[in-house]
Formats: C-alpha cells, structure tokens, sequence
C-alpha cells in the first residue's frame, strides 16, 4: 500500500514539473491582440463599415495585358490583385478603417498626395492614400519588378473622388 | 473559444506524413507549394515585409480579424479541419518513428480498411463542397456562389491549387483510377439523401452546406462536382495522371503493392491531413493579405 501511495506521489510530482514546464514558454507577442479581441463585445469590423462590394465601382480597370482580378470582399474591404500576363504584380485594396481608426495616424505627416489625398510609403512594398479621413487605398508590390513609383502610378488610377463621394 | 491562430499556423508540423505526401505530389503542380509555417514567417512570406512593428501591427490586426465570427475565417478553418481529420490512432503514434524512413505498407494492412466506392465517393465530393464553402467564407461571397468558385479555381496556386490537386491524386485517382469522373458520378446518381445522412463526415459539416434539406444539399454536392469535372479532367489530361504515376512518386517513402491501392488509398487518409493542412495554410495567407491592407 505504501510503495503505491509512494508511487502515486512521485507521478503526481513530474505530471506537476511537466505541466510547469510547458506553461513556462513565452508568451506571444500576439497575446494582447487575443485577449483585447476575444473580451466580450469586441469585433473587428464596426457596424457602420461600409460593405465591400460598393468599393468594387472605384477600383482601376484592366487595360492592355493588365488584369484587375477580385479575390475578397467583406464588409469595410474590397481586395483586386493586378496582374499582368498571368504574373502577380500587386495586391490593391480598399478599407473602410472606421473599424481600426489608427490606421490613420501614419498620413498625419504625410508630404505627398495624389489627386490632393495624402500618401505614404508602408515598408518595402506598400503604398497608401488616406481618402475622405475614412478609406484607406493601398497598393502592395508582390513583385520585385514592380517599384514605388509603379504602386503610386496605380494608385492614381483608382476613382478616389468617387470614393470620397461614397460616405 | 478557439485556439488563437498564431498558435495553430505557429504549430503546423514542418515534417510529417502529410509534407512528406504533398512534396511526393509536386510533379503534378511543380513548384506551386513551400511548407510555409509559423505565423510571423506567413506574413513576412506574403507580405514581403521585414519591419518588426510593421509584422506587429499586422499580425495583431489578423488575430482581430480571426477572431470575430461574422467575418467566416473560424469557420473555415473548422471546415478544413473538420473533414479532413486524420485517425489519429494510426497518425501520430504510429507513425511517429517513422520521418525519414520507408513506411512499410504491409505492416498496416491490419489496422487499415478499404472504403466502399460509394463512402470513398461521398469522401472526395464532400471535401470539394467543403473547399466551395470555405472559398465563399475566406473571400466574403455567399455560400451557393458555385460560378464565383468556379471562375476562381481557374486563378489557384500555392496551396490552394496542391491542395485541389492532392485531392484529384488521393482522394480521386488513387482510388478510382483516371476515369474517376465517370465512377464517381455514377456512385452520386445512386446516393440517396438517407446515405448522406448516415455518413459522418456529412451530419458533421451539413449546416454549411447550401440547402435547406439532405436531398437539395445532395442536389449542391452534385453540382459542385459537375462544376469542377471540366477542370480535374483538364488537370489529369494535362499532367497525365495515372494511379502508377503518383505512387510511382509516393513510394519514396511507403513501400506500395500495386494490387493494394484501395489500402493505399485508406491508409493516406487515416495518415494525412492535407485539407487541414493547407486549408490553414491559405486562411492564413487572406486573413494576412487583408491584415496588411487595413492596418
């Protein structure tokens, strides 16, 4: 009986130093974002966003051995990629950033604008305009051949006017 | 809840039965998939992007995006993972010991039962209407939206197209040979919606599937199938598909007798769990795309 309670002890102890042992792994650094997203009520997309098919109308069209393909479409997003040939060049986009305001912040000191809407260069292959204080339209390079200067060349080629018009 | 997705992209296996099937698969659509694991690694792939706060405030928005329900990416997920579930009595365990070495066939035989042709019809006909579903849900267009699915299959690549094409190996070819079109389309005329019901995989994902009733679902799973005829028939004549081709290529790592394909056939799904695999895989790469345009 005893060399039983013995044994039991012992399991207990490393069944207790493994579980110690696996919850002693870092945390992630997404960890904040989980638990501010998961707290009750919380969602990602507001309720006024506007829906994503009525973004579709200010998109630029294919031309030439361009193609403007559609890929997503959710309330407050509309997402193209641009091809040419076949070959993925960018990824274009149009948000509705009432859902996160702060995308905003990063036009505050912006020095350029196409078509009078502030621009700024995200990373190595993102270009943004901020339309209306409300729509954010991007173009990110997916292609090494396609250069700042091409994503800004797109760029104008959306009806921004006609998306500030939308709200 | 549900497991946070920077832990189930973080935790995708790097090697296991399932990588070591699809690379056997490239020679069908060479090139089109890199195990791509790890959710910062995702982004730093599909983005492009190095800058540490840029990653940050991407990857945050992903888990946001994630974790709302409205937005059907939870829903995909639980589609891919849900039919595609390995038997993990078979999967992790027993085969544990066995990366990097030849997987003896043979010695499975036991524990490995051939499906009827008409649960193997249902398998691989369900996984399609499942890959219809979670295309709808991934990309925010309504669920019966078949043409939208269609005209999209012609664009995959990456994972989604290894994962379309693995299904016309594993779950099509292997089993039912290259006139798989025909065999399974005559098992769908016979199926009735009492059938469908009493299989598993179904009573577990039918709420997802367009259709108020068994039998107009059946009506869906049939034309799904219709609608892609013309593309894996495309893609069998194109790459030439035969049941010796691709376990020609498989037997790399498990040792096959050609007379045994139907076990061939059961003991890769029980094994593998491709759909879940790079279903995650794609979820992730949209739910990043999009991240990357609203932040």
């Amino acid at each position: 009986m005893k060399r039983w309670s013995i044994l039991l002890s012992s399991l207990l102890l490393s069944s207790w130093l493994f579980l110690t042992a696996c919850t002693a792994t870092p945390p992630s650094d997404f960890e904040a974002a989980q638990n501010a997203s998961t707290e009750k009520g919380a969602t990602a997309v507001v309720e006024e966003a506007i829906a994503g098919s009525q973004f579709n109308a200010f998109f630029p069209a294919a031309e030439g051995d361009y193609d403007v393909v559609y890929t997503q479409e959710k309330t407050g997003f509309a997402q193209a990629k641009l091809k040419q040939s076949g070959t993925d060049l960018a990824v274009l986009s149009i948000a509705d950033i009432t859902s996160n305001p702060s995308a905003a912040d990063k036009y505050a000191n912006s020095t350029n604008e196409i078509n009078g809407y502030p621009t700024v260069e995200q990373g190595k292959n993102g270009t943004g305009a901020l339309v209306g204080d409300r729509f954010q339209v991007k173009v990110q390079s997916r292609s090494e051949d396609f250069s700042a200067s091409d994503r800004q060349t797109w760029l104008a080629k959306f009806d921004l006017d006609g998306l500030a018009a939308l709200q | 809840m549900s497991k946070p997705i920077f832990e189930t992209i973080d935790e995708l296996p790097t090697k296991n039965v399932t990588t070591r099937v699809l690379k056997a698969l490239d020679f069908a659509a060479p090139g089109e998939w890199h195990n791509t694991v790890g959710f910062k690694n995702t982004i730093r792939e599909v983005t492009g992007e190095s800058d540490p706060e840029l990653i940050q405030a991407i990857g945050d928005r992903a888990v946001w995006l994630f974790n709302d329900k409205n937005e059907g990416y939870q829903r995909a997920l639980w589609l891919y993972q849900t039919v595609d579930k390995a038997d993990s009595a078979l999967g992790a365990a027993a085969l544990a010991n066995m990366v990097g070495e030849k997987i003896p066939l043979l010695g499975f035989l036991n524990k490995v039962t051939p499906k009827a042709d008409q649960a193997q019809a249902i398998d691989l006909t369900l996984k399609l209407v499942v890959e219809v579903v979670a295309f709808c849900q991934i990309n925010g267009i309504p669920g019966d939206s078949l043409g939208d699915f269609l005209k999209a299959l012609r664009e995959y690549g990456g994972e989604s197209l290894m994962r379309m094409v693995a299904l016309v190996c594993l779950d099509a070819v292997i089993p039912f040979g290259p006139d798989f079109i025909q065999a399974v389309g005559s098992q769908l005329n016979q199926l009735n919606p009492t059938d469908l019901e009493n299989n598993p995989f179904f009573s577990q994902v039918q709420k997802f599937i367009p259709g108020g009733t068994a039998t107009s679902r059946l009506d869906f799973i049939g034309q799904s199938f219709e609608g892609v005829q013309g593309w894996m028939g495309d893609l069998v004549t194109s790459r030439g598909l035969t049941q010796k081709q691709i376990t020609d290529n498989l037997s790399r790592f498990v040792e096959i007798t050609d007379d045994r394909l139907d076990y061939l056939a059961a003991f890769l799904d029980m094994t593998t769990d491709y759909y879940a695999h790079t279903g995650t895989q794609t979820l992730a790469r949209r739910l990043i795309e999009r991240a990357a345009a609203e932040v």
